[in-house]
C-alpha cells in the first residue's frame, strides 16, 4: 500500500510500525547523523562510562514522552502516572541529601526525535531513562543509551524481542509472547471456544507476533484455527475477509491488530451475520474503540495491563491519588498512567536501594526487583533479562468502557498449558 | 494437469456468489470516485490529483453535519429511526464538495489553462498534498473522528435465500437453540444464587459453565450444518444502499450528459475544447458544471461510505481510494465515462476475488496488476481509444 500517514494515525501506538522498521534498520546506517548508531557488539570489554551523582546535587531521572504526535494522549497519562510516582516518593521521604527530579523530554511519537530526546536526557546527567508507550520509540531510546549503559525502564513497549542481548533495558508491562496464551487460555477455558478464526493486521509486527503466541497456545489447549485472515492497517473495507471467515463457521474471532481497524471489522462483522464472540490484545485499549465498532464491539474482551474498576487496594490507592492530583482528566488512572507510575516508582525505589548512586549500580538495584507491588501487578525482574513476570488482566468491553473479567498469573497460564499437554 | 487442480484446491466456491457481491459493492465506490477523475480529464485534459482530497473533505463535510444534528462526541443524540439526518448529510457533502471543486478549478487549475499540460499537473499534485497537510492542522484527526452509528436507522443485513435450507436440519437447530437456552439459563442462575463472576467460578459451577458453553457449540454447528444446506446471499443494508445511490447517481449523470444542452456542450468541449469555445460554447461554464458534477458524485460517495463503514476520519481518508480510483478511470480508458464505471466495477471485484483466493495480503496490489495488464494489450484502456498523449 502506498505510504500514508492514516496507518501511523490510525493506530495509536502505530509508531511501531515506523519504529519496528527503524529499529530493524538502524543497523543499516539509515541514520546517518547519528554516530552513536554504530554500538561494538557488547562484550562488556570495555569500561563503560558511568553518570555519577555527585553528594548533594540533584539526581536526575529521565522521562522520554510522546508529548505531540498520535500517541499524545498516552504520554500525557504517562507524565502524569510517573509524576505522581515521584511526588509518592518524596513524599515519603525520597534520598536524604539530595533532591530527586523528573526531567521531561517530548519524543513527538516519532521514534527519531525519541532518539535525540534520549540523548538530551543523558546529556544533562540522567541516571536513568524512564520511557516509551510504544515499542518502535522505545528501541531508540534503547540504542541511545547503549554507550553509557543509562538504565532504560519501558513504560508499555510489549514487543517480545525488545530487551534482548541488553543488560539495561527493562520494562514494567508483560511481552506480546505472554498476552497470545493468556488469551488462548482464556478463550479456551472460560469461553469455551474450540473453534477460532484469527484476523491478523499484516502490516504490524506486533499483529502477527501476538496471532502467532495465540495460535500455538490455542492449538496446545486442544483448540482448532479454522481461518487466517489477513489485512492491513488503513483498510477500511473486510467484506472479503468477513465472507472468508463465515464460511469457515468459526466460534469467534481472534482479532490480533488495533482498535481502529477491529472496530470496523467488528461492524462489518456484525452487519454480516457473523456474531461471534471476539478478542484481542492490548491494542484494543482505547476509548476511540467503542465509537469505531459500535454496538458490535461490546460484550468483547481483550488483555490489559490494567483495569482502575478493579478492587485490589494498590489500584484503588492509585485512583485516590490520581483524581487528587489531577480532578480535570476525564478518565482517571489509565493503563499508561498506571504503568508510567509503576515505572517511575520502580526506578526510583531501586535508586533508594543503591548507594553508588551511578546508572551501573542503578541497572544492578533494578535488576534485583522482586515482587514490586506495582498499580499493574506485583513485578519482579530478577533474573528476568528485563521482562517480568507479572499478571496479565482480560477486560470485557462495556458500552461505559472496561470492566474486569480475570486476572491471570503467569503461573495460571503455565498450569493451564502443562494440564492440556497431559492430556 | 495438475496445476489447474492446485490452483482451485482450497477455493470455497458456495461463498463465490457472496464475494462477487461484495466485489460489486466495492466497486460502485470506485467507479463514483472514478467518474469524477474521468470527467475532468475528457473536458480539461488534466488530472485532477485533488479528487481524492475532495472526497476526504466530503466525508469531513458529513461528520461536521452528523455532528451539528446532534450525533456529536460527549452528549450524543440516541439511535434514530429515520433518515432525515443522512439526507441532510448526503445534501450537505455534495454540494460542500461541488463548492470546494469549483473553488479548486477557479484558483489554481483556471489561472494555468494556458500554461504547458506538466504545470497543471504539478498544481494538481500541490493542491492536492496542500489539502492533505493542511487538513492535519484544521482538521479534527487526533484521535481521528467517526460519523457516529446512531445516526444510520438501516443497520443489519438483507438476506438473500437463493437455495432452501435443509428443514430437518433447521428444525435440529431449533431443538439445540432450546437446550442451549437452557443451559445457559441454569448457570446464569447458579452465578446468580452464588454471586461469583462469570469468570473464574469456583469448582462446582464449572460443570454448569462447560455444560452451557457445549451446548452453546452444538447450536453453533446445527445452525452452521443447516446453513450450509442452503445458499443465502447477505447484503449489509448501507452497503445495498450505497449500491442503490451510485447506480442511480451514475444514471442521472448518463442523462445529464447524453440529453441535456449542458451534457452536449460538455462533449463537445471533450471534443475540442478551442473549437467549442469558437462555436460559442462558454468553456468556462462547462468546466465549471464539469467539477461540479465530478465532486458532487465524490462528495456522496465520501458521506456514504463514512457513514455507512463508520471509517475513521484522517486527512488522508482521500489517498488510498482517490489512486484506486484513477487506476480504475485509467483502466476503464480515461475519458470515458462507461469506460470509468466498468473499471471500478472490475477493480473492486477483483481485490475481492484476491481475498476470496486467500490471498488477502496482495489485496492492494492486484489494482496495479491489472493495470499494468490491460495497458500492455490496450494502451488507451479497456473502452479508450489508443491515442498517445504527452503529459
Amino acid at each position: 500500500m502506498t505510504l500514508t500517514l492514516r496507518q501511523a494515525k490510525g493506530a495509536a501506538i502505530a509508531a511501531f510500525l515506523l519504529g519496528g522498521l527503524m529499529a530493524g534498520c538502524t543497523g543499516g546506517g539509515s541514520t546517518p547523523s547519528a554516530p552513536t548508531t554504530t554500538p561494538a557488539p557488547t562484550t562488556g570489554s570495555t569500561p563503560s562510562p558511568t553518570t555519577t551523582a555527585s553528594g548533594g546535587t540533584p539526581i536526575i531521572v529521565g522521562l522520554v514522552a510522546s508529548e505531540n504526535g498520535d500517541l499524545a494522549p498516552w504520554g500525557k497519562d504517562e507524565i502524569n502516572g510517573a509524576q505522581l510516582a515521584l511526588d509518592d516518593f518524596n513524599a515519603a521521604g525520597g534520598i536524604p541529601g539530595h533532591t530527586v527530579q523528573m526531567e521531561i523530554q517530548d519524543s513527538g511519537s516519532k521514534p527519531e526525535q525519541g532518539k535525540s530526546a534520549a540523548e538530551k536526557l543523558i546529556a544533562d546527567g540522567a541516571l536513568a531513562l524512564v520511557g516509551e508507550v510504544s515499542s518502535g520509540i522505545t528501541a531508540q531510546i534503547v540504542t541511545a543509551a547503549q554507550d553509557k549503559q543509562i538504565p532504560v525502564i519501558a513504560v508499555g513497549a510489549t514487543r517480545t524481542d525488545l530487551t534482548q542481548g541488553h543488560s539495561n533495558v527493562f520494562r514494567v508491562c508483560y511481552t506480546d509472547a505472554f498476552q497470545g496464551p493468556v488469551m488462548a487460555v482464556f478463550a479456551y477455558n472460560e469461553l469455551g471456544l474450540r473453534k477460532v478464526g484469527i484476523v491478523t493486521d499484516e502490516k504490524q509486527p506486533y499483529s502477527k507476533g501476538l496471532s502467532a503466541s495465540f495460535r500455538a497456545a490455542f492449538i496446545k489447549l486442544g483448540g482448532q484455527i479454522v481461518d487466517e485472515q489477513f489485512y492491513e492497517s488503513g483498510q477500511t473495507q473486510f467484506g472479503g475477509q468477513v465472507t472468508a471467515l463465515k464460511s469457515k463457521a468459526p466460534d469467534g474471532l481472534f482479532m490480533s491488530g488495533y482498535f481502529t481497524e477491529v472496530g470496523q471489522i467488528a461492524r462489518q462483522a456484525h452487519d454480516a451475520g457473523l456474531v461471534v464472540p471476539m478478542f484481542g490484545g492490548d491494542g484494543w485499549d482505547s476509548q476511540q474503540i467503542l465509537q469505531y465498532g459500535g454496538d458490535a464491539i461490546v460484550g468483547s474482551y481483550f488483555c490489559n495491563h490494567y483495569n482502575n474498576k478493579e478492587t485490589r487496594k494498590e489500584v484503588q490507592d492509585f485512583l485516590a491519588k490520581w483524581k487528587a492530583k489531577y480532578p480535570d482528566e476525564p478518565e482517571p488512572g489509565t493503563t499508561m498512567g498506571a504503568l508510567g507510575y509503576d515505572a517511575m516508582l520502580l526506578t526510583l525505589d531501586a535508586l533508594k536501594k543503591d548507594p553508588t548512586l551511578d546508572s551501573k549500580g542503578l541497572t544492578a538495584a533494578i535488576e534485583d526487583t522482586v515482587n514490586f507491588p506495582g498499580v499493574s501487578g506485583n513485578i519482579t525482574l530478577k533474573g528476568m533479562h528485563g521482562n517480568p513476570t507479572k499478571r496479565a488482566i482480560v477486560v470485557k468491553l462495556t458500552k461505559d468502557g472496561q470492566i474486569f473479567a480475570k486476572a491471570y498469573e503467569v503461573a495460571d497460564v503455565q498450569k493451564a498449558l502443562a494440564a492440556a499437554a497431559k492430556k | 494437469m495438475s496445476f489447474p487442480i492446485m490452483l482451485f484446491a482450497g477455493l470455497d466456491f458456495p461463498s463465490l456468489p457472496q464475494q462477487l457481491v461484495n466485489g460489486l459493492e466495492l466497486g460502485a465506490i470506485y467507479a463514483l470516485l472514478a467518474l469524477g477523475y474521468t470527467m475532468v480529464y475528457g473536458v480539461l485534459k488534466l488530472i485532477n490529483f485533488a479528487h481524492g482530497e475532495v472526497y476526504m473533505l466530503g466525508a469531513y463535510i458529513a461528520l461536521f453535519t452528523s455532528w451539528a444534528l446532534g450525533f456529536g462526541p460527549g452528549k450524543m443524540a440516541a439511535a434514530t429511526n429515520n433518515p432525515f439526518a443522512l439526507v441532510v448529510m448526503l445534501i450537505a457533502s455534495m454540494v460542500g464538495c461541488a463548492v470546494i471543486g469549483v473553488l479548486i478549478e477557479r484558483f489554481a487549475y483556471r489561472p494555468m489553462r494556458n500554461q504547458s499540460r506538466i504545470a497543471s499537473l504539478i498544481t494538481a499534485i500541490g493542491v492536492s498534498m496542500l489539502l492533505q497537510y493542511g487538513g492535519t492542522i484544521f482538521l479534527p484527526n487526533s484521535p481521528p473522528p467517526n460519523i457516529s452509528e446512531n445516526v444510520n436507522p438501516y443497520r443489519g443485513s438483507i438476506e438473500i435465500p437463493i437455495v432452501p435450507r435443509n428443514a430437518a436440519l433447521k428444525a435440529k437447530e431449533l431443538a439445540l437453540l432450546k437446550v442451549s437456552d437452557d443451559d445457559e439459563a441454569a448457570f446464569n442462575a447458579y452465578l446468580q444464587r452464588t454471586g461469583e463472576g462469570e469468570f473464574g467460578v469456583s469448582a462446582p459451577g464449572i460443570p454448569l459453565r462447560d455444560a452451557a458453553r457445549a451446548s452453546d457449540r452444538a447450536y453453533n454447528q446445527a445452525k452452521n450444518a443447516a446453513e450450509a444446506t442452503g445458499l443465502v446471499i447477505t447484503v449489509e443494508t448501507g452497503q445495498a444502499i450505497i449500491f442503490g445511490m451510485a447506480v442511480l447517481l451514475m444514471a442521472l449523470l448518463s442523462y445529464i450528459v447524453r440529453f441535456t444542452p449542458a451534457g452536449r456542450a460538455m462533449r463537445a468541449v471533450s471534443l475540442d475544447f478551442d473549437s467549442a469555445a469558437l462555436m460559442g460554447i462558454d468553456v468556462n461554464k462547462i468546466v465549471v458544471f464539469t467539477f461540479i458534477i465530478g465532486s458532487s458524485l465524490a462528495g456522496a460517495g465520501a458521506m456514504m461510505t463514512a457513514t455507512f463503514l463508520g471509517t475513521p476520519l484522517i486527512p488522508f481518508y482521500g489517498l488510498v481510494p482517490g489512486l484506486k480510483a484513477f487506476v480504475a478511470a485509467v483502466l476503464g480508458g480515461i475519458g470515458n465515462i462507461p469506460g470509468a464505471v466498468l473499471g471500478g466495477i472490475l477493480m473492486g471485484v477483483a481485490e475481492t476475488l484476491v481475498v476470496w483466493a486467500g490471498y488477502s495480503s496482495y489485496r492492494d496490489a492486484i489494482a496495479f496488476v491489472i493495470l499494468i495488464g490491460v495497458l500492455l494489450v490496450r494502451p488507451g484502456g479497456l473502452l479508450g481509444s489508443a491515442k498517445v498523449e504527452k503529459v
